[in-house]
C-alpha cells in the first residue's frame, strides 16, 4: 500500500458516495437486527428532517449551531489545530450574547442582534484566545486544553444561572421558586426570513455568510495563504518569513468567534434565553467536528453537511418513541462518520503489489549533517 | 441533537445525588469526620475515573490517542447492564460474566478504533470523536439500551462492599482501605501491576519505546503496529470495565449517558498523573473527591460553589499541561513523545 | 592467514532510478584492526555498511563473515552474526537511561539493576565511561555517541561500523574514542571506521580502503601512504579533467554584496556550528565554498537567511546589516536562498506549484491588493516563470511534490531568481539531479551572476565548484580554512583541506586575514 501522488477527480466524488452507502446499508443491518424495518424508518426520517410541511424550517433550526460549530472546527482543523472547544466557545458566546441582549433588548431590534452577535463573537474569541495563546506561546496541546475549556465554560454557565444571583437570572416570579435563565425582551427576538414554504432563521443566513466568508478568506486573501503554506510545512513557512505563531493565534481566536456566534443565534433565534442544561445536552460542539469532518473542511461544504445533520437531529427528535430508538440518531451519525473516514484511506492511499520484497529500497538519503538525533516518524 | 450527545447531563445535575453517597456517609461505623467520609467517596467515585484512565495511559504510552474513551465506558455499562438482567446462574458467575461483557464491549469498541488509526491511517482525534459519537450516550449505547429495554429494572447483582477481616473498624483507615467494594480492589492491584509491567518488564520496556520513538523501536525489531494494536485494545478494555462500575455500583436503573462525561475527565487524568499508574491513582481519587465534595459539603452547610469546584479539576490539568509541555519538564515529565503521530517506515 | 572477520567479494548495488550506489566493491577487513572506509560524500560508503548490517541486500556479489559466506535478510541476522553499527543519527530513545536503551536491544527478563551493572562493567571494561542511570537527553553528544557502542558491545559485536562517528565530537572526545577503539581491536574485535577526514583516518586506521563514485579504490596500509596520495584517491583526478571552468565576463564590481563578518552560530546538538566565519561576494562574481556535508554549510545558509541567530558576528546584505534573525528582512535587503533541503525547507510540498512560485512575493503587489491575493496574477505570474524557466510539469496547480527534482530545484530558483536579489545563495543546488537538471541550474546561476547578482555556492562537489567560481573557500568544521582565487585553486589541497589536513598547505592557498 502506497501513497497516492495525485488524486483522481472521479474519486472525490466516488468515495464519499461510497461512504454514504456503506454507512445506510450498516445502519440499516443494525435497525433490522434490533428488529425495526431499515426502510421504513429511512422514509420516515427523510419526510421529517426534510420533506413534510415545516420540516425543512424545523431542520434549518436545528441545522444553524451545527452550522457555526462546523465552520469554527473546519477553519481551525485546515492548518492543524484541533479546536475540540467548539462547545465551550458556543457556550460563552451565548453568555455574551444574552448580556448584550438583556442589556439592549429594548431598543431597535437592529442594534440588539448587531450587539448580540458582536458580544458572542468577541467573547467566544477570547474563550478560545486563551487555549490559542497557550498553543502558540507556551506550546500547550490545544486538545486537550480546549476540551478542559469546555467544562468550565459549562459550569461558568450554570454557575451563573443556578449557582448565584447574577444579572442573567431571572429574580422574580417563577424566578424566585427554580432557577431559570432571565429570558430577553421580546423584541430582541431575531426575525425570519420565508422564502417560499421555507423559514429561514437570521442565525442561518447569517451562518451561510459566515462560510462564504471563510471560503474567501482562507482562497484569496493573505491570510488565508499564510494559513494553507503553515498548515502544510510551517518549515517552509517561517524560512519564508511567516509569522507562524501570530498566524496561529489568529486563527484559533477566529475559530472561536465563529462558534461564539452559534451561542448567539441560540439565544436569539430559539431559546432567547441562556440556558446552560439544553447546551449541555446538546451537544453542538462535538457534532460540529462532525460536520466539519464530513464535508472535508470546505466551508461551502458545510452548509450543506449541516443540513444534512440539522435534518437527523430533528427527525430524531420529532420521531422518538417507541418505534425509534433513542440512540439511532447518534449512531447512524457515528457510522457515517466512520465510513467517510475509513473511505479516505482510498483516495489518499492506493493498493500496489510490490514485486518481490527488498527490505529496504530507497535510494540513500543524501548526507546527513548532524542533524538530531533519532529519527522521528 | 436531543439526550446527552456525550454524556455532560449529570456534570449539571445538582438536583440528584447518586446512589451510594449517602450510604457510604452514613458510614457503619460512628464515623462523622468529614475527612473520612470524603475520603471514601473519593477512592468509591474514583475507581471507574481510575480504571479508565489506567486503560488509557496503556493506549497512549503507546503513542495512539483515544478520545473514545467515554463511548467504550458507556459500552461497557451497556454490556455490563445486559449481561446482569440477563444471565442466569449463581450470583458471582452472573457478576464476573458481567465484567467480562464489559471489557469486551470496550475493546470491541476499541478495535475499531486501532483499525481506523493504524491501518486506515485516520487521524486519531477525529477517529476517537466519531467512536464516542457512534458508542455514545446519544448513539449506540442509547440504541442497544432501548432494543434490550435495559431500562425495565435495575440490574440483578451489585458490587457490594467487601470487608476485610474486621480491619473495616479501625479508625480512620479502615473504611477508606479496607471497606471497598471488589472493582476497587482489583484496581490497586491493577495500579502495582501496571507499575511494574511498565518500569521493570520486558514487555514495558518495549511499549514506552514504541511510544517514545517508534523508530528506534522499529530498529531494533519491535513490531511498532502491532504494540498498538494490543494496548489499544487493553485500554479500551478497561475503560469497559470502568464503566461497568455505574451500573453494578452506583446507578443500578439504566439511563441513558449513565457515565455522565466521566471519559473526558478520565483523559485528563492520563496527563495528571503524567502517565505514570500511581500518579494517576492520586489523581484519580482527587477526582473522584471533587465529585462528591459538593454534595457533603453542602449536607454540612459549608457553602462552596458546586461549579467551581466542578472545574478545579478541569482547570488543574490545563496548569499540568502547561508545565509538562514547557521546555524543560517536557524531557521529565511529558507525554510518550510520539503520542498522536502515525507511523509510517518509509517517512524515515 | 586467519580469514579476514569481514569481507565483501564483488559486492554492487543499483537503486531504482539507475543510481549505482556500489560497483563490484571488494574489501576485507582484518580482525583486530582498524580499517577505515574512506570518501567522500555520495562515494558508496553509507550504502556498503547498509549491505553490511542488514539493511540492504546486494544485487550482486556477496559478503564473508570470518571466511563463512553469510546472506542477511534483516538487521537481526547482522546483528547475530556479530556486526555492530553505530549510526551518525542514534537510535536512541531520549527519555530512557542508558541501561534501559542498552537493554532494549537484549532478549530475556528485563532486570533494571542487572542491566545498570553490565553497563558500568562494559564501560570499566572499554574506558566508555557513562553513568547507567543517566538520561539520554541530559548526556552530551559524546556521551550519547558512547551508549551506541556500548549497546552494541552488550551484544558481542565482533565487527563494530562507526558511521562519521567524530562528526559529532569534540577534538578531545575524539581522542577518547580512538582510545576505546584501540581497546576494543586490542581484544580482538575489528572495526570500520567511515570518514572522509585525512587527519583522523592516519590517526587511528591501521588499513585504509579509499571509495570513489561506487567503485573502491583499493586497500592500502595507511602507514606506507601519504595523506596527498589518499586525497588524490578520494577526489580523483581524472574525473576533473572535464570541469572545464564556464567561461563568463571577469567579474568587474568591487561592491560586496554579502558581508560575513566573525560569524559563530550554534548547532542543534549545542556544538559550534560555525566559528569566525569571514566572508565577501561581490556583485556578479560566483564564490564556492566546498566542503564535506556536516561542516557547516547548513547553518551558514540559516545564518544568512535569517532562520538561525549568529551568536557572534555581523551579516550585511547588500550593506543592510541583519541584526536578528529574520528572513523577512534578510528577503527585503535582496537575499535569495535556495536550500539544500528543497521539499521541505524550501517549499510547501502538498501546495501547487503557483503557490510556491509566490511564497515571497504574495505580501505585496502585483499579486496580492490589500488583504487579498489575487489568485489570476499569481497564476498568469507562475505561467510566465515556468515557461522562462523551462519547469516541466503539468500546469500551475500541479501539487509541487510530484516534480522531479530538477523541476522542483527550477521552481525554487524562478521563485527567488524572479524577485531580483542582490545575493543568490545556493546550497547544494544539483544535489541528487540528473544531467540535464544540472546544466540547466547551473546555467542559471551563472546567468545570475551575470546579471551582477553576488552569488555564494556552497557544494560538496569540488568539479561544481571549480567549474563555477571565481573565488574558492574551503569549511571544515565550522572555519573558513582557506580563500583563494580559482586559477590558483590547486585539486589535492582542495581535497586535502576538505578532509581538514592543513599542514601540507602550498603557498598558493592562503589562509584568510
Amino acid at each position: 500500500m502506497e501513497r497516492r501522488i495525485d488524486r483522481p477527480r472521479w474519486l472525490t466524488v466516488a468515495v464519499p458516495l461510497a461512504s454514504l452507502v456503506a454507512a445506510l446499508v450498516t445502519g440499516a443491518v443494525v435497525l433490522a437486527a434490533a428488529g425495526k424495518d431499515p426502510f421504513a424508518t429511512y422514509d420516515r426520517i427523510l419526510q421529517r428532517g426534510f420533506l413534510a410541511d415545516g420540516a425543512l424550517s424545523a431542520t434549518l433550526v436545528a441545522a444553524s449551531p451545527l452550522l457555526f460549530t462546523g465552520l469554527a472546527a473546519a477553519v481551525a482543523f485546515r492548518m492543524g489545530i484541533f479546536n475540540i472547544g467548539g462547545e465551550g466557545q458556543l457556550v460563552v458566546g451565548a453568555i455574551g450574547a444574552t448580556w448584550a441582549g438583556l442589556t439592549v433588548g429594548d431598543g431597535p431590534v437592529g442594534v440588539t442582534i448587531v450587539a448580540m452577535l458582536v458580544a458572542g463573537g468577541l467573547a467566544g474569541a477570547a474563550w478560545a484566545g486563551i487555549a490559542a495563546a497557550l498553543r502558540a506561546w507556551l506550546r500547550t496541546n490545544e486538545i486537550i486544553t480546549t476540551l478542559m475549556l469546555n467544562y468550565v465554560a459549562l459550569n461558568l454557565a450554570t454557575y451563573l444561572i443556578f449557582g448565584s444571583r447574577s444579572p442573567w437570572r431571572k429574580l422574580d416570579g417563577s424566578g424566585l421558586m427554580f432557577p431559570q435563565g432571565k429570558p430577553l425582551p421580546d423584541r430582541a427576538e431575531w426575525p425570519s426570513f420565508t422564502v417560499g414554504d421555507v423559514v429561514l432563521p437570521l442565525g442561518f443566513v447569517v451562518g451561510a455568510v459566515v462560510a462564504v466568508g471563510l471560503f474567501v478568506l482562507l482562497r484569496s486573501t493573505r491570510f488565508g495563504f499564510e494559513v494553507r503554506v503553515i498548515g502544510d510545512e510551517p518549515r517552509a513557512a517561517r524560512h519564508a518569513g511567516m509569522r507562524t505563531r501570530r498566524v496561529t493565534f489568529v486563527l484559533l481566536a477566529l475559530s472561536g468567534a465563529v462558534a461564539g456566534l452559534g451561542g448567539a443565534s441560540d439565544v436569539g433565534d430559539t431559546r432567547q434565553v441562556l440556558d446552560p442544561k439544553a447546551l449541555g445536552q446538546a451537544g453542538y460542539g462535538y457534532a460540529g467536528i462532525v460536520v466539519a469532518a464530513l464535508a472535508r473542511l470546505n466551508p461551502l461544504a458545510v452548509v450543506v453537511v449541516a443540513i444534512v445533520m440539522g435534518g437527523l437531529a430533528n427527525a430524531g427528535r420529532a420521531l422518538q418513541g417507541p418505534d425509534f430508538p433513542a440512540g439511532l440518531v447518534g449512531t447512524l451519525q457515528g457510522l457515517l462518520l466512520v465510513c467517510t473516514l475509513a473511505g479516505e484511506l482510498f483516495s489518499r492511499y492506493r493498493i500496489r503489489r510490490t514485486p518481490g520484497l527488498q527490505l529496504s529500497d530507497d535510494p540513500p538519503a543524501p548526507a546527513d549533517d548532524g542533524a538530531p538525533a533519532g529519527a522521528t516518524a | 441533537m436531543n439526550a446527552a450527545a456525550l454524556g455532560l447531563v449529570d456534570l449539571l445535575a445538582t438536583t440528584d445525588a447518586p446512589v451510594g453517597v449517602t450510604e457510604l456517609a452514613s458510614g457503619r461505623g460512628v464515623n462523622d469526620n468529614i475527612f473520612v467520609v470524603i475520603a471514601v467517596s473519593a477512592v468509591f467515585y474514583g475507581t471507574p475515573l481510575l480504571l479508565a484512565a489506567l486503560g488509557e495511559m496503556l493506549t497512549e504510552r503507546s503513542g495512539v490517542l483515544n478520545l473514545g474513551v467515554e463511548g467504550m465506558m458507556l459500552m461497557g455499562a451497556a454490556a455490563c447492564a445486559w449481561t446482569s438482567l440477563n444471565a442466569g446462574g449463581p450470583g458471582w458467575l452472573a457478576l464476573v460474566l458481567a465484567l467480562l461483557a464489559a471489557m469486551a464491549a470496550g475493546g470491541v469498541a476499541a478495535l475499531v478504533h486501532a483499525v481506523l488509526v493504524l491501518t486506515f491511517k485516520v487521524e486519531q482525534i477525529v477517529s476517537g470523536l466519531a467512536i464516542t459519537i457512534l458508542a455514545g450516550a446519544a448513539g449506540l449505547s442509547s440504541f442497544l439500551a432501548n432494543t434490550w429495554d435495559l431500562g425495565r429494572g435495575p440490574v440483578r447483582h451489585r458490587l457490594d462492599l467487601i470487608e476485610v477481616a474486621g480491619l473495616g473498624d479501625l479508625p480512620v483507615v479502615g473504611p477508606i482501605l479496607f471497606r471497598q467494594n471488589a472493582l476497587t480492589y482489583a484496581s490497586w492491584l491493577l495500579v502495582v501491576g501496571l507499575w511494574w509491567y511498565l518500569f521493570r518488564s520486558r514487555p514495558g520496556l518495549h511499549l514506552r519505546a514504541v511510544g517514545e520513538s517508534p523508530a528506534t523501536a522499529d530498529a531494533m525489531g519491535i513490531g511498532v503496529v502491532r504494540s498498538r494494536y494490543l494496548h489499544t485494545v487493553a485500554g479500551g478494555c478497561l475503560a469497559g470495565l470502568g464503566g461497568s462500575f455505574y451500573p453494578l455500583a452506583i446507578i443500578p436503573l439504566w439511563s441513558d449517558g449513565l457515565t455522565g462525561g466521566r471519559g473526558w475527565i478520565a483523559l485528563a487524568l492520563v496527563i495528571f498523573g503524567f502517565w505514570r499508574p500511581e500518579l494517576i491513582l492520586v489523581g484519580a481519587y482527587l477526582f473522584g473527591a471533587f465529585v462528591s465534595l459538593s454534595f457533603t459539603l453542602q449536607a454540612r452547610d459549608v457553602e462552596v460553589s458546586t461549579q467551581l469546584l466542578d472545574s478545579l479539576p478541569y482547570l488543574m490539568t490545563i496548569v499540568v499541561l502547561v508545565v509538562v509541555s514547557a521546555g524543560w519538564a517536557r524531557r521529565r515529565l511529558g507525554a510518550p513523545a510520539a503520542l498522536g503521530q502515525p507511523y509510517e517506515r518509509e517517512a524515515r | 592467514m586467519a580469514a579476514p572477520a569481514l569481507s565483501a567479494h564483488g559486492v554492487t548495488k543499483r537503486f531504482p532510478g539507475g543510481v549505482v550506489a556500489n560497483e563490484d566493491v571488494d574489501l576485507d577487513v582484518r580482525r583486530g584492526e582498524v580499517h577505515a572506509l574512506l570518501g567522500e560524500n555520495g562515494a558508496g560508503k553509507s550504502t556498503l555498511s547498509n549491505i553490511f548490517t542488514g539493511l540492504y541486500r546486494a544485487d550482486a556479489g556477496h559478503l564473508e563473515v570470518d571466511g563463512v559466506p553469510v546472506a542477511f535478510s534483516s538487521p537481526r541476522d547482522a546483528i547475530d552474526a556479530g556486526i555492530g553499527m553505530v549510526h551518525q543519527h542514534f537510535r536512541l530513545v531520549d527519555t530512557f537511561t542508558v541501561a534501559e536503551n542498552v537493554a532494549l536491544g537484549e532478549h530475556g527478563r528485563f532486570r533494571p539493576r542487572v542491566a545498570a551493572t553490565r553497563v558500568a562493567e562494559l564501560g570499566a571494561r572499554y574506558g566508555l565511561d557513562v553513568d547507567p542511570s543517566a538520561r539520554i537527553w541530559q548526556l552530551s553528544v559524546g556521551q550519547q555517541q558512547r551508549v551506541e557502542i556500548l549497546k552494541a558491545l552488550s551484544r558481542e559485536a565482533r565487527i563494530l561500523i562507526l558511521d562519521e562517528p567524530t562528526a559529532v565530537l569534540t577534538p578531545q572526545e575524539a581522542e577518547g574514542l580512538f582510545a576505546v577503539l584501540r581497546r576494543m581491536t586490542d581484544e580482538g574485535r575489528s572495526v570500520v571506521f567511515i570518514s572522509h577526514k585525512l587527519d583522523e583516518v592516519r590517526a587511528v586506521a591501521d588499513r585504509v580502503t579509499v571509495m570513489r563514485d561506487g567503485r573502491s579504490q583499493g586497500a592500502r596500509d595507511v602507514a606506507g601512504t601519504t595523506t596527498r596520495e589518499l586525497a588524490r584517491l578520494m577526489v580523483g583526478r581524472d574525473v576533473l579533467l572535464g570541469a572545464d571552468h564556464v567561461p563568463r565576463a571577469p567579474v568587474a564590481s568591487d561592491e560586496v554584496r554579502l558581508a560575513l563578518r566573525g560569524v559563530s552560530a550554534t548547532g542543534d546538538r549545542g556544538g559550534a556550528a560555525l566559528a569566525g566565519v569571514d566572508l565577501d561576494v561581490r556583485a556578479g562574481e560566483i564564490v564556492g565554498v566546498c566542503g564535506v556535508a556536516g561542516n557547516g554549510q547548513r547553518e551558514l545558509a540559516e545564518v544568512i537567511g535569517g532562520t538561525r541567530t549568529a551568536t557572534e558576528g555581523t551579516v550585511t546584505i547588500a550593506g543592510t546589516p541583519l541584526r536578528k534573525a529574520d528572513p523577512r528582512r534578510a528577503q527585503r535587503a535582496g537575499l535569495a536562498l535556495v536550500p539544500e533541503d528543497r521539499l521541505h525547507t524550501g517549499l510547501a510540498p502538498s501546495l501547487p506549484v503557483e503557490d510556491n512560485l509566490a511564497l515571497m512575493a504574495y505580501r505585496r503587489g502585483p499579486l496580492s491588493t490589500g488583504p487579498f491575493v489575487r489568485r489570476s496574477r499569481i497564476r498568469d505570474r507562475a505561467r510566465d516563470l515556468i515557461r522562462e524557466y523551462d519547469v516541466r510539469c503539468p500546469g500551475p496547480t500541479t501539487a509541487t511534490r510530484v516534480l522531479s527534482g530538477g523541476n522542483v530545484q527550477k521552481v525554487l530558483l524562478a521563485r527567488e531568481l524572479s524577485s531580483d536579489p542582490q545575493v543568490l545563495v545556493a546550497a547544494s543546488p544539483t544535489r541528487g539531479l540528473d544531467v540535464g537538471a544540472i546544466e540547466s541550474v547551473r546555467a542559471l546561476i551563472v546567468q545570475a551572476a551575470e546579471r551582477g547578482v553576488g552569488v555564494l555556492l556552497l557544494s560538496e562537489d569540488l568539479d561544481e565548484i571549480l567549474s563555477l567560481s571565481d573565488r574558492i573557500a574551503v569549511i571544515y568544521e565550522g572555519r573558513l580554512v582557506a580563500t583563494v582565487d580559482r586559477a590558483d585553486a590547486d585539486v589535492e589541497e582542495l581535497g586535502l583541506l576538505m578532509g581538514g589536513d592543513t599542514a601540507h598547505r602550498t603557498g598558493a592557498v592562503v589562509a584568510p586575514s
